[in-house]
């Protein structure tokens, strides 16, 4: 085997590898499908809707919660209800189907992560989630590094003991 | 060419890369509810209080709902029978809401009766298939109706009641298995009262125990298990004493200062005895019956007593001048002693000695609460609302005779008691029902009952059901309400609610009685309804703290000394040399637990075996036969056959073989199936419901499974130093 061979061998060995390294950098800045085209813009910034009408338990709950079919049909029942995007909406209720959303913002399974603490402790929503007011669907414009919690844990004067966060 | 090391790199190389390529972001869903449950919010667990429908005992329970599902149930701290206590029945009900094999839907038999192979048919088409033949029974007189079911308390208990009255039927039987009719008996013939006391175990001093496992699988075990921790514990400087007198080393009997093992069915004699040292002695309450007793009881001395039960004589005198000295002091007869051939003596005998020593109606003794004291504004229906907790055997059989003569049109069946599993065989209860021309079963599952029906109808499960109760035992007069917990999981509908269903089609008489537009109306109208004292009810688990008076034990100064009937267990002591003791099991209890795997795979805490019944001996005994732990054993009786695994138990007398009662199915899906033999098809079919009533002998067999224990025996016992 000549040294060229061997590094032709070594470089096709490595190229799932290389796919992997190339997948996971260009992940966090991937926009995430949806099956419905939700606009957080026109409900937050254009109507004044506030976060939790609809993530109604983030202040009740570890989990901010989507909004139940029922809920979107109060008032998509007699508002827009042309728009193509509404109608898909409808088409579910009907049907008695859940929307299959897809999730977009994450922490690893080793963070706890309460979102009653935070909202309770008067921390605006967009200060994790930043941009979502003139988002389209739910993005993702910040990473979650332990810096990032830790910064704000220190600046506020609450507990930066490991247990807070981690399971 | 690439070389061997080469190719090992490559190859790892690429290994690695294919395997974690795949860890690229996965797309999760996230999927809220069409509709969302009430009151529901995502992470946030509800507990709803209701009652645990897993045994007769009626103990609160409240439940974890999280995201629309039950996740865990545990005792209702305000109810007053477990105070926050479960026992592992009550824990396992989760495993009966979501059971693969729990019925759906309403079907229809599409083979010969009892191949068990049905067809699902529409609820519309159930309801007709029940109407036609309810109709043509109707118009008989009289009309051929039976209904059998287990224990139905509370409201469930008036819809059934009334219905059968309207409809003109007296054949309503309640089938309860270890119902304590010998209990009853003898309580009425020794207090003057048919009903069950309260013992205040938690103010006694002593207690002495006749092969009662009444922390295992009595009338209600959590009351009696927490009573009996506080009879230990709960005081600064008494610790009241335990001794128990049984065939076997039980659970209980584990629990005891002093655990003395006598012949089975010869518990109601060691009482006798130590009666016999009370009055000989003038150890007796000044106000018992003492004089007039002493010449009845001058037969049974203690040498005597030894001579009939093993009990050395000098136990029995301590026993006696121990119970006798540290009043108050209590002595209960258990399960093992009514379930004798003459339970009813035996039971009377243990109760003399708590009318002996003065403590009926006292602190540390017993009382009588009057149950239907909290349904007395139904009236003489009261009785269908706190019916008596017996067994209905008498019933029972004498249904089966007129199944047989062709009297019945129609019968109705319902509840977890299995009659085809836990009568003997010999009563052919199967073959007297295939003699009543429709069947319809009221089920959750199908066992070897309810695959006897021409009808299977659905019901939801206790925690999927509206309903009231009133337990036997520890109420202190309280109702508890039995509410949904989750939506049903199943288009189910409740008995009660077909009956209401099925009055009004026939309109009538029926109708009138049954006036409700379901069960929940019922309930809601009973107890003011939604928004009133209900809401907060529901909320609490029931109407606690409103005690009920006790009634008073009249007869207690007249008492006389019960009549022994002596009836020796069936069988020649000389082919079947071992009397069989038949136990319920603390897990499966009298087998209606057996189909759900958690129960099944918790170790016994006396064998630690597992998913398979045994037969227990001395280990001395089965040296005589030959026998190793763990060895197949065939069971055999004068009335039937069955294999089972040798457990040793040092603690048994030596002439006793016993089996928990539980296993043995054959049409309980697939966790129950054929695990071990049903030990109750050794039994006659004699006039009580006897557990106690055979004898049995064992002999060496090769069976093709083996017994898991989760312990080794080996080192549990040290068979070698017991040898």
């Amino acid at each position: 085997m000549t040294r060229k061979h061997r590094f032709a061998a070594w470089i096709i060995g490595l190229l799932p590898l290389a796919s992997l390294l190339a997948a996971c950098s260009s992940a966090a800045a991937e926009t995430v499908p949806q099956p419905i085209a939700y606009s957080h813009r026109i409900h937050v910034t254009d109507n004044k809707l506030n976060c939790r009408f609809c993530h109604s338990s983030a202040n009740k709950s570890q989990y901010a919660n989507l909004p139940s079919v029922e809920k979107c049909m109060m008032c998509h029942r007699s508002i827009a209800t042309d728009n193509p995007e509404v109608k898909k909406i409808a088409q579910y209720w009907k049907e008695r189907k859940p929307i299959p959303w897809n999730k977009v913002i994450d922490l690893p399974n080793h963070v706890y992560f309460p979102h009653k603490k935070m909202v309770n402790a008067g921390i605006p929503c967009l200060t994790c989630h930043p941009g979502m007011d003139q988002a389209g669907t739910a993005v993702q414009n910040l990473e979650f590094g332990m810096g990032f919690c830790m910064d704000c844990h220190r600046k506020k004067k609450v507990s930066i003991d490991c247990w807070t966060c981690h399971y | 060419m690439l070389d061997r090391r080469q190719f090992l790199k490559l190859g790892g190389a690429t290994a690695f890369a294919t395997l974690f390529g795949g860890c690229d972001k996965v797309q999760r869903r996230l999927i809220p509810f069409v509709i969302p449950p009430e009151n529901y919010t995502l992470g946030e667990a509800l507990w709803y209080a209701s009652v645990c429908g897993q045994c007769p005992a009626g103990c609160g329970i409240v439940v974890r709902v999280s995201e629309g599902r039950a996740k865990k149930i545990e005792g209702n701290p305000l109810h007053p029978v477990n105070r926050g206590k479960l026992c592992a029945r009550g824990q396992a009900a989760l495993q009966a809401l979501y059971h693969p094999e729990r019925l759906s839907l309403p079907m229809k038999l599409s083979g010969p009766r009892g191949s068990g192979t049905y067809k699902p048919v529409s609820w519309e088409e159930a309801l007709s298939l029940l109407m036609g033949p309810l109709r043509k029974a109707k118009a008989e007189a009289p009309p051929s109706l039976l209904m059998l079911t287990g224990p139905m308390r509370g409201h469930a208990g008036l819809v059934a009641g009334r219905f059968m009255k309207a409809f003109g039927s007296p054949h309503r039987i309640a089938w309860e298995p270890l119902g304590p009719d010998a209990m009853l008996a003898a309580n009425a013939a020794v207090y003057g009262v048919r009903d069950l006391p309260e013992h205040d175990l938690a103010n006694a001093r002593y207690l002495l125990s006749f092969s009662g496992d009444f922390l295992e699988t009595g009338i209600s075990p959590v009351h009696y298990a927490r009573e009996f921790g506080r009879m230990r514990g709960d005081r600064e400087t008494i610790r009241g004493k335990f001794v128990h007198f049984g065939p076997r080393l039980s659970m209980t009997a584990a629990a005891a200062d002093l655990f003395l093992p006598c012949a089975p069915g010869s518990e109601g004699f060691v009482a006798l005895g130590i009666a016999h040292v009370m009055v000989r002695d003038r150890l007796t309450a000044a106000t018992a019956p003492a004089g007039r007793l002493a010449d009845d009881l001058s037969a049974y001395t203690p040498e005597a007593v030894e001579r009939k039960t093993g009990v050395h004589a000098h136990d029995i005198v301590a026993a006696a001048e121990e119970f006798a000295r540290n009043q108050p002091g209590l002595a209960i007869a258990g399960t093992g002693t009514a379930t004798g051939l003459d339970g009813a003596f035996q039971c009377a005998a243990v109760a003399l000695l708590n009318v002996l020593a003065g403590n009926v109606g006292k602190p540390g003794g017993l009382s009588f609460p009057n149950r239907a004291q909290a349904f007395a504004k139904y009236g003489p229906e009261a009785g269908l609302l706190a019916p008596s907790p017996e067994s209905g055997y008498a019933g029972m059989r004498a249904a089966l005779e007129k199944m047989r003569g062709g009297a019945f049109r129609i019968a109705l069946l319902s509840g977890a008691t299995n009659p085809a599993f836990t009568l003997p065989p010999s009563l052919k209860f199967g073959e007297a029902l295939s003699k009543v021309p429709f069947v319809v079963a009221f089920a959750s599952f199908l066992d070897e009952t309810t695959s006897l029906a021409d009808l299977v109808l659905p019901v939801p499960t206790t925690l999927e059901a509206w309903g009231d109760d009133l337990a036997p035992v520890g109420h202190a007069g309280a109702i508890t309400l039995c509410q949904p917990v989750v939506e049903p999981f199943h288009d189910t509908r409740s008995m009660p609610d077909i009956l209401i269903a099925a009055a009004k089609e026939l309109g009538g008489e029926p109708a009138k009685a049954l006036p409700w537009g379901s069960f929940r109306e019922c309930i809601e109208k009973a107890y003011g309804g939604p928004g009133g004292e209900m809401e907060k009810a529901l909320q609490r688990g029931g109407f606690f703290g409103e005690a009920t008076s006790p009634r008073s034990a009249a007869r207690t100064g007249s008492v006389s000394l019960p009549k022994a009937a002596d009836r020796p267990p069936g069988g020649d002591p000389k082919a079947f040399p071992l009397a069989l003791h038949l136990y319920p099991s603390i897990a499966l209890y009298d087998g209606r637990g057996a189909n759900l795997s958690w129960l099944q795979e918790m170790p016994d805490p006396i064998s630690t075996a597992v998913w398979r019944n045994w037969v227990e001996v001395n280990p001395k005994t089965a040296a005589g036969l030959g026998l190793a732990e763990g060895d197949g054993v065939t069971v055999t009786s004068p009335s039937g056959k069955i294999t089972a695994h040798v457990v040793f138990n040092p603690g048994i007398a030596p002439d006793v073989a016993a089996m928990p009662l539980g296993q043995g199915h054959t049409r309980y899906g697939r966790n129950a199936n054929g695990r071990g033999e049903n030990p109750v098809s050794l039994l006659p079919a004699g006039e009580a419901y006897a557990l106690q009533a055979t004898r049995v002998a064992l002999a060496k067999t090769k069976l093709s499974t083996t017994l898991a224990r989760t312990a080794n025996p080996e080192g549990q016992w040290k068979i070698s130093n017991l040898m």
